[in-house]
């Protein structure tokens, strides 16, 4: 063994090296605007104006009127408030593929004869609450089976959707299940300013979940365990507890996009809600959101929603089949995701 | 009830001239081809001021709907004066309703609706039927009269009646036989009445169904039902199955297992069912119409109703509001009166 | 790009075997977009001897290996591959020429078999079917060689530890035809048994005719194994080819940092604290995994060091007194108050902070901003009714980290841009803020440069001062004997020895940890 500790040099050295160390990533910068979250908000603007741009060049006056706008929003607000869902999960490092299946089953649960039943002696509230205890119970199903239980989110979620399916197709016999409640087709058919009631949840959805994610604790939390679940839990973060709440928040989202697909087609049924689940996780990814976790964005979640209903409604103006569409919606993720990996790649050190 | 049953005959008729105009594309010319009636081709058919139809229906999933979609563009591109949009394909009954509110927006003169789900799709019905709009609702009804001007409807009982007659009438007076049933996609109310009709015309005979599976109209899903079945039915004498695409998959199953001791019976009436009927060493033996002219129809009777025609076949002056097409059996017998208008899956 | 001043291959042999020069490298500059990270080395390396190069994080060690590696492309410069020009354009052309490196981070599979990874790329087979006896036979004969035959050619490879995985990596080197050996800090997962070893395998090697560089940042390892010595700064070689026997480690210093060192270690309170009062943290009767039977108090103002070799416990037992790891016998108190077992949540409440060994995989949230990082743990404190005041957040990790000297400043930057030694720095602050009373350190130097390592132990021993308790793990002897007052030594699980850290040296403590005698 040798006897004297000789490997000490200076602060100021090791100062200039970190320096060098941080100028080393930092790429041009256009690169540097693009991987800031302004810069990829940007490019997400510039893409939905872009499709806007096709749309009023094609479509003209069908495309650009207040009708047509009012038609892409209320039919991008159920799947934006499941996106909105998909985002926290996908920040906290989770992923849920339960989530279409979840809406058939809130949709299911909450318009069954007894519910509806019930629901006319009391309130048409009694649909709305039965919908989200649904969802959000379902989601403490999911929760519980990845935080405690210890089974892959993939899995545990993915066992999820066909149950749930299933669930959704016994309690309804397989049969659509109309809404005979006046007062809740009442309250959700309204338009406020204009604007369908609809369209206003997923506004206020949206809003909430900026807020959560953005300005709280539990949002915080949520970027710190998908970002390292282990650090978390050594910094003293309630890491399980975390995750459940965060698949509870993706099922009360599903109960909540259930209570408003029953409104648009006032029934309930097992079929509702099909392939929402890759619909909600593309809106998510093109939106920035790292499907690994750990940074998320529900501005990107909602424009990436605007994007993908924008892009349906300017191939139906057009005549154009649903197979180029989902043709054209394939080349749109994967252009999103290698452009954000052009833009978050680190150059080698 | 006497104008009932001749509006019947025509629409048969009807159904078969629009058939002939999708296969020759020339209307004016129809061929005598189903050999039941003939509707002449008259005046309607005459150039009028151009209608705007919307057309929308679900995922062409299966060959079914494929002809269904296929026969409606056909139909729109026979009339110069029709201006076809169609938004096809969805099985999300969000996205069909905002391709329905799109047609609202553009203020189309018909829209045509087969939608995913009947009663989803009623809203989104009701709310064009009051900017106006003529909807044509086809195949799956909505679940409120004043939400379409016209429903153009396959007879999905009478299919199952069908099926039944044909099978009392091979049984013969055997109470025993054993009978199996493949069903389509169980949630739909179609199927529903399918099966209920079977049933129906099953008891008159002393029949009941023994063993009885649902499949999703594929063929895919057809072979896995069947497969099934099969292994839980180690014998039987009557099989039938509702739907003739998912009937490849169906007759695939029976191939592998290698049973050939029951009469099949499909449903719809595939081209490529009614080859395995006239060949006649098939298990298949019979099948059932279901037209996948509808929608086409549909398109039709949008036309005239825009253009303020009638039937001219019947004395009404306007267009009636529910036309149901015929559910003929075809067999070996006749099946050749029926293959050249089937529709290919 | 060739002039630079270097030693001729026939001058003056550094080494008493100075071969044949195997390796010429001159004027390499390799470019990244806004840093110049190689700006014109030199180094010449000769068949059978083990060249060192030196040089502190950043000084460009990594970019060379990875350029002699061909896993970047020098911007300018030369390669000599024995007297040959050679262009190395794929890490498949440079491994052909018999070029073999072991990175820091080992490149294997985990779920593959150590046959399967050592034949990796190159598999045994026969028209695609594998020849898995042979296979096994010549994984043998590589791994007995390497001095470790106990080593089960079909285990997985996540199944050894990182020790076991280094043997593997060596192994898989030696499966090509290998003439140039890199090994990249191989010594930092290593105890000292497993360096002697190692050194053992390399003094086989270079009697073989292969040459090896080695890097790493102890320089009694690299007096007892190098022949000569490179030594990069800033991009630059500063001096290359001296002579290991020669050249004495103060020039070496010098020649690394342009300054002559004083001190390492702070020194220590004239008063020692006060050991009657009631201890901060107790451990009594803690028993767990690989660990039994464990005492351990220690006051406010103390700094307690664990010595043991990797794998007798020493880490277990600071992971399960902050309960990421559950007791199966004993109980920890923090100022007379029990803790509930297995649960970090309770020890964090109670005071105690944990900067793991594993900093980027266990301790940071590398992609988040330092300021996130630092008060992770404290957001309640920065909350109200669950809405956080990033404000003040940020104003709290500016005064931390102005105190503690985080560098580069600015707490908007993400972790993962600071060098290992800031990094630390972060999680110290983590504690801080909580103010926690006992801060448990797992390897605190393990990835900080020299200059970096002072500032740590003057930061420790600044917060003992301040009144924390304080508890160092470390692999290397001398640093907990230089840091901590009293010295706990573990081996096998167990505490052989407790005493002052002045009243034991380290050939002591490391008889007592290869003994395991009970002192």
């Amino acid at each position: 063994m040798s006897d004297t500790p000789t490997d000490a040099v200076t602060q100021e050295d090791t100062a200039r090296v970190e320096k060098e160390a941080a100028r080393q990533v930092e790429p041009g910068r256009f690169g540097q605007v693009m991987r800031s979250g302004a810069g990829h908000n940007l490019g997400l603007v510039l893409a939905l104006a872009l499709l806007a741009l096709v749309g009023v060049a094609t479509g003209g006056e069908r495309f650009a009127s207040v009708d047509n706008v009012m038609t892409i929003l209320r039919f991008a607000a159920v799947i934006g408030v499941v996106s909105i869902g998909m985002t926290f999960v996908i920040t906290g490092g989770g992923i849920d593929l339960s989530v279409g299946a979840l809406v058939a089953l809130s949709s299911v649960w909450c318009t069954t004869v007894a519910t509806q039943t019930m629901a006319n002696d009391i309130h048409w509230i009694f649909i709305v609450t039965t919908a989200l205890l649904v969802g959000a119970g379902a989601g403490l199903v999911n929760g519980l089976l990845i935080a405690y239980g210890g089974v892959v989110p993939f899995i545990a979620t993915l066992a999820m959707m066909a149950s749930a399916r299933g669930l959704a197709e016994i309690i309804s016999a397989r049969k659509t299940q109309i809404v005979s409640v006046p007062g809740f087709t009442d309250a959700f058919s309204r338009d406020i300013l204009g604007i369908s009631v609809l369209v206003w949840i997923f506004v206020v959805v949206a809003v909430i979940g900026w807020v959560l994610l953005n300005r709280t604790t539990f949002g915080r939390r949520t970027l710190a365990i998908g970002g390292n679940p282990e650090a978390s839990r050594l910094a003293g973060i309630n890491v399980r507890r975390h995750t459940v709440l965060l698949y509870v928040l993706v099922g009360l989202c599903c109960g909540i996009a259930a209570v408003m697909l029953i409104a648009r087609t006032t029934t309930g049924s097992a079929t509702h809600g099909q392939l929402y689940e890759l619909e909600a996780i593309a809106a998510v990814v093109i939106g920035g959101t790292l499907l690994s976790g750990g940074r998320g964005t529900i501005v990107g979640t909602v424009f990436g929603v605007l994007i993908f209903a924008t892009l349906t409604n300017v191939f139906v103006i057009n005549n154009l089949s649903i197979s180029a569409q989902a043709f054209t919606k394939g080349l749109i993720i994967i252009a999103a995701v290698l452009l954000q990996k052009r833009f978050s790649r680190q150059p080698g050190s | 009830m006497k104008l009932k049953s001749t509006a019947k005959i025509v629409v048969a008729g009807l159904s078969v001239l629009a058939l002939s105009a999708c296969i020759s594309n020339t209307p004016e010319k129809s061929d005598n081809v189903g050999g039941t009636s003939n509707a002449e081709a008259g005046s309607n058919d005459e150039k009028g001021d151009t209608v705007v139809i919307g057309f929308s229906a679900p995922a062409a999933d299966h060959g079914w709907m494929g002809a269904i979609s296929e026969q409606a563009k056909a139909a729109g591109d026979s009339y110069e004066d029709v201006d076809l949009r169609l938004a096809e394909g969805t099985n999300d009954v969000n996205l069909q309703i905002s391709q329905v509110e799109t047609f609202i927006n553009d203020k189309v003169d018909a829209i045509v609706l087969l939608p995913f789900d009947g009663a989803a799709m009623t809203p989104v019905a009701l709310k064009a039927m009051q900017a106006g709009i003529p909807v044509i609702n086809v195949d799956r009804e909505f679940n409120d009269a004043n939400a379409a001007r016209v429903t153009v409807l396959g007879d999905n009982y009478g299919m199952g009646v069908s099926a039944g007659e044909y099978v009392c009438e091979q049984a013969d007076g055997n109470e025993n036989a054993i009978v199996a049933e493949i069903a389509g996609i169980d949630s739909l109310p179609l199927t529903q009445d399918r099966s209920q009709g079977f049933k129906d015309a099953l008891a008159e005979c002393g029949l009941d169904v023994d063993n009885r599976v649902a499949a999703d109209f594929t063929v895919e899903g057809g072979e896995k039902a069947a497969g099934n079945l099969l292994q839980a039915a180690p014998k039987i004498d009557f099989l039938w199955n509702h739907d003739d695409d998912q009937g490849v998959g169906v007759l695939a199953a029976i191939n592998n297992a290698g049973r050939d001791e029951f009469t099949m019976v499909g449903g719809a009436g595939s081209a490529n069912a009614m080859r395995e009927i006239e060949s006649g060493d098939s298990v298949l033996k019979a099948t059932v119409i279901y037209p996948s002219t509808q929608a086409a129809d549909g398109i039709k009777l949008a036309r005239l109703l825009v253009q303020d025609k009638a039937m001219s076949d019947l004395v009404e002056v306007t267009v009636p509001r529910t036309i149901q097409l015929d559910a003929p059996v075809v067999t070996e017998e006749n099946v050749d009166e029926f293959l050249p208008t089937a529709f290919e899956s | 790009m060739t002039q630079s001043p270097k030693p001729s291959p026939d001058g003056p042999a550094a080494s008493a075997e100075g071969g044949d020069v195997l390796l010429e490298m001159t004027g390499i500059v390799k470019r990244f977009p806004g840093v110049l990270a190689l700006g014109g080395v030199d180094l010449d390396v000769r068949a059978g001897e083990v060249h060192c190069l030196l040089g502190q994080n950043g000084a460009g060690k990594s970019t060379l290996i990875k350029v002699l590696s061909a896993a970047y492309q020098p911007d300018e410069g030369e390669i000599l591959w024995e007297g040959e020009p050679v262009r190395l354009t794929t890490p498949v052309a440079a491994m052909k020429r018999g070029i073999s490196t072991i990175y820091q981070e080992l490149d294997l599979v985990p779920g593959l078999t150590v046959t399967e990874n050592i034949f990796l790329g190159h598999e045994l087979a026969t028209a695609g079917f594998s020849r898995r006896a042979e296979a096994t036979q010549r994984v043998r004969t590589l791994l007995a060689r390497l001095g470790h035959s106990e080593v089960d050619p079909n285990r997985l490879v996540g199944d050894l530890s990182p020790a076991g995985q280094q043997i593997v990596s060596m192994a898989r080197a030696l499966s090509h035809d290998t003439r140039l050996l890199i090994l990249d800090e191989p010594s930092a997962v290593l105890d000292q048994e497993e360096v002697d070893n190692l050194f053992r395998v390399m003094r086989g090697l270079t009697a073989e005719g292969v040459a090896i560089i080695y890097i790493s940042h102890r320089l009694e390892e690299i007096r007892q194994i190098g022949d000569r010595i490179t030594v990069l700064k800033d991009g630059r070689t500063v001096a290359t080819g001296l002579p290991v026997a020669e050249t004495p480690t103060s020039e070496l210093i010098t020649l690394m940092t342009g300054r002559q060192i004083e001190y390492v270690f702070p020194n220590r309170p004239t008063t020692p604290p006060a050991r009657d009062a009631a201890p901060v943290l107790e451990a009594t009767g803690l028993s767990g995994d690989r660990f039994h039977d464990v005492d351990l108090r220690v006051h406010a103002g103390e700094i307690v060091g664990l010595a043991g070799l990797v794998g007798s416990g020493r880490s277990e037992i600071l992971e399960t007194v902050y309960g990421a790891r559950r007791s199966s016998a004993g109980t920890v108190t923090v100022n007379g108050r029990r803790l509930r077992r297995g649960s970090v949540r309770a020890a964090v409440a109670a005071g105690i902070g944990l900067a793991p060994e594993e900093r980027k995989s266990q301790a940071l949230l590398l992609d988040q901003a330092v300021y996130r990082n630092v008060t992770v743990s404290s957001m309640s404190r920065f909350s109200k009714a669950s809405f956080l005041d990033s404000g003040a957040e940020r104003r709290a990790a500016e005064e931390l980290s102005r105190s503690l000297d985080v560098r580069p400043a600015g707490v908007d930057r993400p972790v993962r841009n600071l060098s290992g030694g800031n990094q630390q720095k972060v999680v110290l602050a983590r504690w801080l803020l909580r103010e926690c009373k006992v801060l448990l350190l797992d390897e605190p130097t393990r990835g900080v440069d020299v200059g970096a390592r002072t500032e740590i132990y003057n930061l420790v021993r600044r917060l003992a001062d301040e009144g924390v308790a304080v508890v160092v793990v470390s692999s290397e002897v001398e640093e907990v004997l230089g840091l901590a007052d009293r010295v706990l030594v573990i081996s096998e699980g167990a505490v052989v020895h407790e005493g002052p850290a002045t009243e034991i040296d380290e050939s002591k403590v490391l008889d007592l940890v290869m003994e395991g005698e009970v002192a």
